[in-house]
């Protein structure tokens, strides 16, 4: 039992490799522009704001570029592969109707690809570090987050792309969500105890994988050990639900692509 | 006891049919509130049963909309049925059409590559099958090309090929082929690749063929079953059923292709034992 099922991961995870290699090759077509675009998004937002800066009151966040850059691309990270979840069964409805495929690897593959890309953008922040002289001894715990972080997203993947299937506007929505949450978090500002922006974000898992990021990366200090417990609660929660939801609908999957 | 690979009991399935094909989360609030839910059950597949035995084939007929599609996704597992029973034993390949998993924008190796692992193929596994494909589709020249710069014919013959040898090598005890036989390609191609679909549906796996070509049905199977509005019209020996339903629809002219071409077999059955007749006739007058 516990050999086939282990069998079985191991076949969706070499699908959904293979299919996450071709769909990475098809958006960079040969050369690395897709990447470039990729990256584009956060660098452009990061220009605009370090611009602006004067408006927010940015004087009291030490190593504010980085604080910023760090917050910009994981949540940029977060939006990218949560958005395009949203289609990963419904717009692939020719394998949907026609193969015998696991469902699970058409979610998989287009995390492992968001992997790849987030590589890129992870040597970005490198070079952006060592532009601003900081030390990058932090970023070797970054890894233990970014499990989590993954965990979380392929939770909500899961969640979403189930949803999707059903309601065809959820990728409009969702845009709206992702709007809202990016000046909901603690992106380009800080959200410091007492605040109501504090108090609002205890309930935003963003706030928490980001605080703990910079803890580590940029002030390298262990993050709270209540906050840890919660960001694991909160991954562990999101994927086994997302999960769930995903396995007991997947059966209606073809009818409704 | 007899061996049924595969046995379907009292299966049914209800789609519902909306009016509005793209159902947005908008206009589900709104029909909510207005109370205005245009569905439109239907039965696309009333108490089927029927088994097959190992080593048989069977075909299903029947017009588009006869639920032939959706029963054999339902014995693939695509579709979950509503009530009834699916039970398959034994490994199996589902095949609907060629040409599902081709990206345009991918050259012909890594397209190999990824219609292979959709298949359920490693990548070990398509390595070692590789150099077949390639042979068989005879597309060696473009093996670097992207796919989208192909003619239609080519992409019949790829995708045949990849199609084909994952079947191959996966060697399935149960077939569940839908209007898969024939296509775009060259007179040549199509002759290589019927008689590789003919290679595999001889070659020991029990075969569901859903087609409209009743030649094929009659050539191929044992059994058949016809299909209209989702119920079982009659079942049985493939022959009899195709005859049944040629007198049905013999005025309509579905059937005519059918028709004129078994009346030429059986003319030419005739002049060939004509020219035997002849022939011996002749021996005996000159013999004497």
């Amino acid at each position: 039992m516990i050999k086939k099922s282990l069998h079985n991961a191991k076949s969706v995870l070499g699908l959904s490799y293979s299919i996450a290699r071709a769909d990475f090759k098809l958006r960079n077509e040969g050369s690395y522009l897709g990447i470039f675009w990729y990256l584009l998004t956060p660098l452009a937002m990061f220009l605009i704001i370090l611009f602006v800066r004067g408006v927010i009151n940015s004087s009291s966040i030490p190593d504010y570029p980085v604080y910023l850059l760090i917050g910009l691309i994981m949540f940029n990270y977060f939006r990218a592969t949560t958005s395009t979840s949203i289609t990963d069964i419904s717009g692939n409805s020719n394998y949907v109707k026609s193969m015998k495929i696991s469902y699970e690897s058409l979610v998989c593959s287009r995390i492992i690809q968001s992997v790849f890309s987030h590589i890129f953008e992870v040597v970005l922040i490198i070079v952006f570090m060592i532009f601003f002289r900081e030390s990058l001894f932090g970023l070797l715990f970054y890894p233990f987050l970014f499990l989590f972080f993954v965990l979380f997203i392929l939770g909500l993947s899961f969640l979403l792309s189930t949803i999707g299937t059903f309601i065809n506007d959820l990728s409009n929505v969702w845009s709206v969500l992702m709007q809202f949450l990016f000046f909901a978090t603690p992106i380009f500002y800080a959200a410091n105890p007492g605040d109501s922006v504090y108090l609002a974000n205890l309930f935003n898992p963003m706030f928490y994988f980001l605080s703990i990021a910079r803890d580590m990366i940029i002030y390298r200090t262990l993050p709270e050990t209540w906050m840890t417990a919660i960001m694991i609660l909160f991954s562990l929660v999101t994927f086994l639900i997302g999960f769930i939801v995903f396995e007991k609908n997947k059966s209606k999957f073809a009818e409704r692509v | 006891m007899e061996n049924f690979r595969i046995i379907v009991e009292n299966v049914s399935k209800k789609f519902t049919r909306d009016y509005s094909r793209h159902e947005t989360s908008l206009s589900r609030t709104l029909s909510f509130i207005f109370g205005s839910t245009h569905k439109v059950e239907f039965d696309a597949l009333k108490n089927i049963s029927f088994k097959l035995a190992s080593g048989k084939n069977l075909g299903i007929i029947g017009k588009n909309g006869g639920g032939k599609s959706t029963l054999l996704r339902i014995i693939a597992g695509i579709y979950k049925p509503d009530s009834g029973e699916v039970s398959v034993n034994g490994n199996m390949v589902y095949l609907a059409g060629f040409g599902q998993g081709l990206k345009p924008k991918l050259t012909m190796r890594e397209n190999i590559y990824l219609v292979g692992s959709i298949m359920g193929l490693s990548q070990k596994e398509i390595d070692s099958r590789f150099e077949e494909i390639v042979e068989f589709s005879g597309l060696r020249e473009y093996i670097d090309t992207k796919v989208y710069q192909f003619s239609a014919g080519m992409m019949t013959r790829l995708n045949f090929s990849i199609t084909t040898f994952c079947i191959v090598h996966k060697n399935p005890d149960i077939l569940l082929i839908d209007e898969a036989i024939g296509g775009g390609a060259d007179i040549t191609f199509q002759k290589k690749a019927l008689d590789k679909m003919e290679e595999l549906i001889k070659g020991g796996a029990s075969v569901i063929l859903v087609s409209h070509s009743l030649d094929q049905i009659e050539k191929y199977c044992n059994e058949a079953i016809w299909l209209e509005n989702g119920g079982i019209v009659m079942q049985g020996d493939s022959k009899k059923i195709v005859d049944a339903y040629v007198k049905t629809y013999s005025d309509d002219g579905s059937v005519k292709g059918y028709v004129e071409r078994k009346k030429k077999r059986e003319m030419m059955k005739i002049g060939v034992e004509n020219a035997k007749m002849e022939k011996i006739i002749a021996e005996k007058i000159s013999g004497n």
